[in-house]
Formats: structure tokens, sequence, C-alpha cells
């Protein structure tokens, strides 16, 4: 303030002394305070929970509460209306654990005395009694960019060691506002050592883990004693165990940070070891453990996040040798199999939601979009995104749905979720609305150029083919679509599915068209494995007639029709 | 495609089985090859009959039953599966070198199972490793006896969990060094070694004082006797002096060697093997009368001062001398060769084919307690082996399959190019740590980075 008060000069001075006088005024100069707590938006096309196919509504909220939901809902003269006709309405998205407004503490000082063999709690990254509420900001620029992104809540975790401290949950309201739904969620866990002091390794951090709960149960048990008998020694739990207390006692889960398989299989092994609750988040490889997390009954929190492409589009595709192309295809198969693993969690029932950290809020529209290609339905995808985020939180009650009582946070689009062009126009977060920039379409009048190409040869290859295969097994078949985007072929297929009933579908790989042949490549999930399918046959007019080939297996012909072409504008 | 799946999962069912399975057993009959039992002498033209990875019949002429793969390996010879008493392969952390003891912690915690290195140690016909705790402190980590079931995904799949329970402990310049002088703490020499661990025991000896009183105390009514802290350091040290876990003791010289003796005498303590010991063949009487042996380089040393005085004869003094003694890697290359080391104790002391096997078989099998399972072959025992083209101490021996539990998990002739279990989905090139050199000693691995946080002056030597 000094500074710029020798900046401001005399007019400076005399409006900055308005100002503040006026702020303690009634009204509201600023004009930044709300006229009214009350909207509407009104007949919206409204998805009141993950699989609800969507409906007309008016929804009324007011100060943070939704107050209905439905066609005849009468609105109060105080009621800002949000025109909704051509808008969807969402639920609000639940960050199930993230880092968004959360500065790292300082370092503690190391004294003198210090040895690092018996480092303090403190120094060595042991703080469960530290709290998010005191390292988190409301006004940070990370918490806007996910409001932006759909969040209304989200479940913060302090940064720090091994044990950084608990939990909070967080509104994505009004940052002047006070946004804490609940304090003390969690106990948050990282396999984090601490440099140069114990525990120095992995190996440290799980031994100092078990120490820590072994002589927390025991200080229960001393306390215990202490108030129940005279002539007992005084106990003197420390902060540390203090702090620990509700994860022995399972009032608190502990939120334990584990991105690789074998971090889970760790953190697993210590839970079952010592029978804590217990819920994983950050998780990057988890394709490997999916059985043994459905079988511990543990929830998970995915990284909402998939591994870049930047190595997959690296690949050149000449002048490399055998050996190169090898190790191309381990990466290329490790990539797709990375985007099938949320769609593998669904299928085994496994309760999941997101967490935020270290992702990139401008890429969940993306992510989402790629985890839904790669096989998760829609229905999941935004159970992920809601409902299952608040049930694993305990908040199920007040969030998570659209419905009369719960918290008023929505999302409002412009399309349905999900969709390449969908865009979010308002997010309501905790009962205050803020609105977003839509960009429009630009219309396209596709250039002549664009149209789908009857091809320099005269073969029509986009649309919908339905084909069947005969295989030793009896016959079988789907749909394959195939669109030219910017040149290249792309599409999906759909095929039985083979882990039970219903129709399966995957995305089409390099696909190409030379002269009257078509080839691609599809990737099928069966027994934990991936196999890779390819599909290669001659066009004659709406004909296709070729083979369908799995490795190791062998080849088996395969026809197909063009059942609806794709016109030509 | 919904039958397709299923009639391919059928095709390749041991495939998929591989990935889904617990511990995998297999069945195999290995015909008409040399078979060196290391306990039962040499058997000509002869068959073994491994049913569900167990050895039942050793003999000629065995057919196999139905199901039963066989294996024609006529010219061949076929031994027990190699055992290295003192590796680091297929372990995340080696050192948790931040206090002197560190008893409570467990190697079994930082197993990696995709580790390439059991591949490799698979190729050079080894089937158990000791993946051991370095040698940073005086009581380092507790081991884990591995299976190389290469393949599995689960940590506990390839720790062999019918081992005893073993544990590191270290002498002389590494830990002098690390805590001494690194730190500015005990041991600073090696009569703080000394004094270090009779503490250690001493304090475990209260401990365990201190819990019987509680226990006896805590039912009685109106008790007022509050439980002691918990301490799984000194609960481990409790657990040495009861008998209940081997030490594995890294040393060199022969003066450190005799204190550890008198250490464990003093302590009542009998279940000690020690590493390295290069200078063993000084103490040999007193290695093999008060202890399990020594395991020991063929012909390795002068890489530190406390290594220089040494001879490539100790491995067969010791033996003539009656300890057990085994030969080990303690390095991810030598692990690969160890049937080479073995042969050395041929060139350097004469020992016979049958002594200088059982130095990477049935000794090492002592040491670590599992000789009843592992370490020779013998109807009911693990069906652990390897085929080799050319006699396994030849210098022209090249291991050929090698099984564990009777399943082949390497074949010289379906050596798959890229055999890396986790390939990451966004890089292109495997990263390369300059650190990592896989010909180094592990046993100080980690260390450095404990160090370069505040006094990375002191780290020198590799070892």
């Amino acid at each position: 303030m000094n500074k710029q008060f020798l900046k401001a000069g005399m007019l400076g001075l005399l409006v900055a002394g308005w100002l503040s006088q006026s702020a303690l005024a009634q009204s509201d100069p600023s004009g930044k305070r709300r006229v009214t707590s009350t909207y509407a938006i009104t007949n919206a096309t409204v998805f009141k929970a993950p699989g609800d196919p969507g409906s007309k509504a008016t929804i009324l909220i007011k100060d943070g509460v939704i107050l209905g939901v439905g066609a005849a809902i009468a609105l109060p003269k105080e009621a800002k209306v949000i025109a909704g006709d051509s808008l969807y309405v969402y639920p609000g998205f639940i960050d199930g654990a993230g880092n968004m407004g959360i500065t790292k503490p300082k370092d503690v000082e190391r004294t003198k005395d210090f040895v690092s063999s018996t480092p303090p709690d403190e120094v060595a990254g042991i703080t469960p009694w530290r709290m998010a509420t005191d390292s988190y900001s409301a006004a940070s620029t990370t918490v806007d960019d996910w409001r932006k992104a759909g969040f209304t809540l989200s479940q913060v975790v302090p940064d720090g060691g091994m044990l950084p401290g608990k939990t909070a949950l967080v509104l994505l309201g009004e940052p002047k506002t006070n946004n804490f739904l609940k304090v003390n969620t969690a106990v948050a866990a990282n396999f984090r050592s601490s440099r140069g002091m114990y525990p120095a390794t992995l190996a440290g951090v799980m031994a100092k883990f078990r120490d820590i709960y072994q002589n927390t149960a025991l200080v229960i048990d001393h306390e215990r004693m202490f108030a129940a008998n005279s002539g007992v020694k005084r106990p003197q739990a420390s902060p540390t165990h203090t702090a620990f207390m509700p994860v022995v006692q399972k009032q608190l889960p502990v939120l334990f940070t584990a991105g690789s398989e074998l971090e889970i299989r760790r953190a697993l092994a210590l839970q079952k070891e010592l029978g804590f609750k217990l819920v994983l988040t950050g998780l990057e490889n988890y394709e490997s453990v999916i059985d043994e997390i459905k079988s511990s009954g543990t929830s998970v929190l995915i990284k909402l996040q998939v591994p870049d492409d930047k190595s997959i589009k690296a690949q050149k595709a000449d002048g490399i040798t055998e050996a190169t192309k090898a190790q191309y295809a381990r990466v290329k198969e490790a990539y797709d199999q990375a985007l099938k693993q949320a769609a593998q969690l669904e299928k085994a029932g496994i309760l999941f939601g997101f967490s935020t950290t270290d992702a990139k809020a401008t890429d969940v529209q993306k992510t989402m979009k790629t985890m839904i290609d790669n096989g998760l339905s829609s229905k999941a995808a935004l159970a992920a995104l809601t409902t299952n985020p608040a049930a694993i939180l305990g908040i199920s009650g007040m969030a998570g749905t659209l419905e009369k009582g719960k918290l008023a946070n929505l999302v409002v689009t412009t399309d349905t979720l999900f969709k390449e062009d969908t865009q979010i126009k308002h997010v309501i977060a905790d009962g205050y609305v803020f609105d977003y920039e839509v960009k429009k379409k630009a219309v396209k009048a596709e250039p002549a150029s664009a149209k789908p190409e009857a091809a320099p040869n005269g073969v029509q290859v986009e649309g919908v083919w339905e084909y069947t295969s005969e295989t030793p097994a009896g016959s079988s078949g789907g749909e394959i679509t195939l669109k030219r985007e910017n040149g290249v072929l792309a599409g999906s297929i759909t095929y039985d599915d083979p882990s039970g009933s219903g129709k399966a579908s995957a995305p089409i790989k390099n696909a190409s068209l030379t002269g009257k042949t078509l080839s691609f490549e599809f990737d099928v999930a069966a027994g934990g494995m991936s196999l890779t399918v390819t599909i290669s046959g001659e066009i004659n007019g709406k004909n296709m007639e070729g083979a369908l080939s799995v490795p190791q297996m062998g080849s088996f012909p395969v026809k197909a029709t063009l059942s609806s072409p794709s016109q030509a504008n | 495609m919904k039958k397709h799946i299923y009639l391919l999962a059928a095709f390749l069912g041991l495939g998929v089985g591989m990935s889904q399975a617990q511990v995998q057993k297999g069945s195999v009959l290995i015909k008409n090859a040399t078979v060196l039992t290391v306990t039962k002498g040499n058997l000509e033209s002869s068959d073994v009959l491994v049913q569900n990875g167990i050895i039942t019949q050793i003999g000629k002429n065995l057919t196999a039953p139905a199901g039963v793969n066989a294996i024609d390996a006529t010219g061949k010879y076929v031994m027990p599966g190699i055992i290295d008493a003192h590796s680091h392969v297929g372990l995340d952390v080696v050192n948790e070198a931040s206090a002197p003891i560190t008893s409570e912690i467990r190697m079994k915690d930082v197993v990696n199972p995709q580790d390439l290195g059991i591949y490799r140690a698979l190729a050079g016909g080894v089937t158990v490793s000791h993946a051991m705790h370095g040698s940073a402190n005086l009581v380092g980590g507790q081991n884990a006896t591995l299976k190389h079931r290469w393949g599995s995904e689960d940590p506990a799949d390839i720790i062999m969990q019918e081992a005893p329970r073993t544990i590191k402990f270290a002498l002389g310049e590494n830990p002098t060094r690390v805590h001494g002088r690194g730190n500015g703490i005990q041991p600073r020499s090696r009569m703080g070694v000394e004094a270090v661990i009779r503490n250690g025991f001493n304090e475990a000896i209260q401990y365990k004082k201190g819990w019987e009183k509680y226990n006896l105390a805590k039912a009685q009514k109106g008790n007022t006797v509050t439980p002691p802290a918990y301490s799984e350091r000194l609960q481990t040290l409790a657990d040495i002096l009861d008998g209940k876990i081997i030490i594995h003791c890294h040393s060199y010289r022969a003066d450190e060697i005799y204190m550890l003796i008198n250490v464990i005498k003093d302590f009542n303590i009998k279940k000690v093997v020690f590493q390295h010991t290069n200078e063993g063949f000084k103490v040999a009487p007193e290695i093999a009368e008060y202890t399990m042996g020594a395991s020991v380089f063929a012909d390795w040393w002068a890489y530190k001062m406390e290594v220089y005085y040494s001879t490539a004869y100790n491995a067969a003094i010791l033996q003539k001398n009656g300890a057990i003694t085994s030969i080990n890697s303690d390095s991810a290359e030598l692990i690969r060769h160890l049937y080479h080391e073995a042969g050395k104790t041929q060139r350097y002391g004469g020992l016979t084919d049958e002594e200088a096997l059982a130095m990477i078989t049935l000794n090492p099998a002592k040491q670590l307690g599992i000789e009843d399972k592992v370490g020779s072959i013998e109807v009911g025992k693990q069906a652990d082996l390897v085929i080799f083209e050319g006699h396994p101490l030849s210098s022209y021996a090249v291991p050929q399959m090698t099984f564990v539990d009777g399943v082949k998990y390497f074949d010289r002739k379906a050596d798959k190019e890229d055999q890396r279990q986790f390939v990451a989905a966004t890089e292109m090139v495997e990263p390369i740590f300059l650190r990592a050199n896989e010909e180094a000693h592990r046993c100080m691995q980690d260390v450095d980075k404990y160090f370069e946080a505040f006094q990375g002056a002191f780290m020198n030597g590799k070892q």
C-alpha cells in the first residue's frame, strides 16, 4: 500500500480515502455485490444424475441450495432468470482429491542438534496435524481454472512429505466467503521420503508408517487406561500420534497417493496388514491391479489426465530398423492400454472418481473424450465426475445430483457433455453464478475439397458398413463407421462383447485405402489381454470382401456392405 | 466375435493364466541328460520327472504321464537352479542409509518383479537370489529370498514365502564412513561398530522384557503398567536373539569377523553367515565352528583399503576347513555367470566338480535356510533346474533352459528381444541413469542420493 500511496499523488489519495470509507457504508459502489442470491434456469435440458436421459425443466436455487427441479416451478420475484432454452444442465463436478489453491508450507528449519537418523517429525515430512485449510487460498488462479472446467467442489490435499496433513472439502464458490464444507476429511499419505534423513527411502517410509500406526494404537490404549484408573503414568501423545488417532479408530480414511501398479500394491499391502480405511488417489498405471483393487473393496481416484501422445506422434515411419519398430509397437501398445484403463474400472464395477492433482484443467474435456472413445460409458464418466466422488467423500446426501435440497452446484453447457464442440457457459458453485465466454462455432462452409471423398479412384469408403465374419466358432458381426477427418480415415467398429452380452466398440486405428483395398486395425480386450485385430478387404461398389485376422489365431473371411454412405454436400 | 475370443483364450490359455494365477507350478520330464544332483553324484543318461513343481522321480527310461511335456536333453547337463546368496536384483530400494540400525526395514516392501535383472539372472541359470539390504548400516533391513518367477506382477509371487527370515549386518568401512565420518554419529571406528551392535542387542533385551512385563500385567485388575512404545527395530533384534532370523553380515577383515563371532557367542546367537569375508581364510576354523559359513567372491578384491588382503584360494581354504562356503555375485552382471565363478575354485584350490557346484547350489541354500527345499536334484525338492549345453563348470558352458517350480522361465531358443514387463506409454526411449552402473557393486546403492542432500564429498569409492 505504501508504494501505491506515494505514487498515487493527491488525487489518488482523495479517491482512495473516499472508497475505503464508503466500503463501510450500506451501498455497494463497487457494483460487485450480487443483487440476489436466487436464480432460476428456465426450460433447460436437465440431467439430474448420471444415466438420466435429460428432460426439459426449470431449476430454482436460493442461497446455495436447490429449491426445486421440475416443469411447474413457480419463480419468486427476486429470482434472476437465466433462459435455458438452448442450454444443458448437469450436476457440478466433484474433485475427489486435488491440490488447487494449495501452497506448500515452508520447510521447517533444522535445529543445531539435528541428527539425521532421528529427525523431528515436522522436519521429516510427518505432519498429520496440519490442515489443508491453512494452506488453501480460494482466490488462487488454479481454483478459477478448475471451476471453469466445471468443478464446484474439491477435496483439497495439503502438500508436504509422507504424511502432509488432513484434507478438507471446499466449494469453488465466491472466494471471499467461507468455502469450507467439511474440514479434516482424510489423512493424506504419500510414498515420499525425506532427503538426507530418516525415512530416506520408500522402504523407510513404509516402516515409519507402520511405526506411527502401531504407536498411535498404543497411545490410545494408554489414554484409555489413564482415564479409567488412578496411578497410571501420564500419557504423552505426540502431535503426530494425536493427529493419527482418527485413522487407527477408523474414523477417517487414509488418502494414499499411489500412481503406479507397485505403489498401489504397496498401499494395499499396508492396508491389509494394519486394517485402516483406505482411499487410493492419483492412480496412473493400474491396469494389472484392477482385480486386487476390486477384491480389497478400495475406492479409487484416478488422475484426471491421460498420457500425452508426444512419444506416439514422434514415431517415425521410415528409415527405422526392425528393432526400433518393435519398440515403437510396445510404446503404442502401452499408450493404447493406458487409455482403456478407466473403461476397465467401470467394467470391473469399482467405485472411482477423479483426482485433479497434477492434472491440467484445460485438458478435462479432451481427457474425458479420450476415455469415452476408449470404452468408458458416458454414464460412468459423469458418475466419476459427480455421484462417485460424492459417495467416496460421504456427501451423497448433499452433492452429486440435481435434486431439491442439495447444494446449488451446477454445470451449464451449450450441448450435451463429452461432445467435442460442447462448451461450458455457466458454472454455479455454492449458489454463485460464474459466466464464461462461449465461442461461436465457425459456420462450416464446407470447402469443395473437404467433401467426403469419392476418392480419386471413385471408391466410396465413408459411412456405416455392416459386416459379418465367419470363424470356426460361428458367425458374428457389427458395424464399421468410417469418416475422413482432415484427410485421415478414422472411425469406430462394434463387435460382440467378448466378456458378456451386447456390443462393444473400439476406435479404428491405422486405417488406409489403397486402390480398392481398405485396411484398418482395432483392439479387443479379452481376459486381461489386448489383441489387435486387423481387417482388410477389397471394395466393389457398396460391398467389401476380405479377411479378419487375429495374431496367433489366423485369418477368417469377412464381408461387409455399406448400409448408409455419407452424403456428399 | 464373442466365440472367437473364447476360442482364442483357449489357444493362449497358458498366457492368460500366467498373468492371473498366483504362483505357477509346472510339470515336465527332462530326458536323457547327465544329471548333476550335487548330493548324490552324477547320473548319466538319466531322466528327471517334475510334477506340479516338485521333483517326483529321477531315473532311466521314465515315461511322461499324460499331459506332461517331455524335453529331450540328450548330450546336455541338468543341474539344480543356481542360488545367489548375495544379490540386490529385483529391489527398488537397497539402502535406508539414514540410521546405524534399521532392522525395521523390510526388503519385501520394495521388491520389484519387473526388474530385468531377474530375467538376466535366469539366463545365467539363477533361480533363487537373496535380495539384500545394502551395507551402509551396522544392522540393515530384513532381506527377501526371491524365486525368479519372471513375468509375475505381484511382488509377493516372486518372494519365496517359505524361506526363513534373514537380515543384513555390515561391518567396517561402509558404516563408519556413512554414519561416523558422514554424519558425525557413532560408529566412527571399528570399536564403535562393535559397541553399536552390542548396545542394540542389549536394548532389544530390555525391550523384550518391557513387553513381557506389560503383557503379564495388562490382564490383571487395576493394572497401572502402561504399554511400552512399539519398535519393530528392537523387536527384530529380539527375534535375532531368539534364533528366528539368520544374520548375513557384510565383512572383510579377519579381526572384524572374529569380533562378530565373539559378539554372537556372548549373545548366544547361532545363525550367522558372513558375506564377502575376503580375509575369511585367516579365521576359517572359527567360522566353521561358530557360524553358518561364508559367502564369498571367487576373485574380486582391492576395490578399497579393507579389501586389499585377499586370495582367490579363499573359498577353497574355507571349504577345506569345514566352513559352509558359497560363491555370490553382489552384482547384476556377475549373477549371470556364477557357474564360471564356481569353476574358479577348481583352478584355485582344486575342488571337485561336486564341491564347486555346491558353492552355488546346496551351500547357499544352507545359508539361506532352504536346503530342504532347493539346492540339489532330489526327489521331493522343488523343481528349480537348469539345462546346460556343456558341463556348467566348463568355460564353454551355455545355459539353455531354466525352470523354477517346474515352470520354464528361460529358454535360449525362445529368447524374446524385448523382455521388458513394463513399458511407459510416454517414453520413446527408456531413461538411462548415469549412476546405475550394472557392473558396479550395489551394496551402497541409494547412499549417494542420501548424501548429496548435504554431504556429497564423501562418496569417492563406488562400493
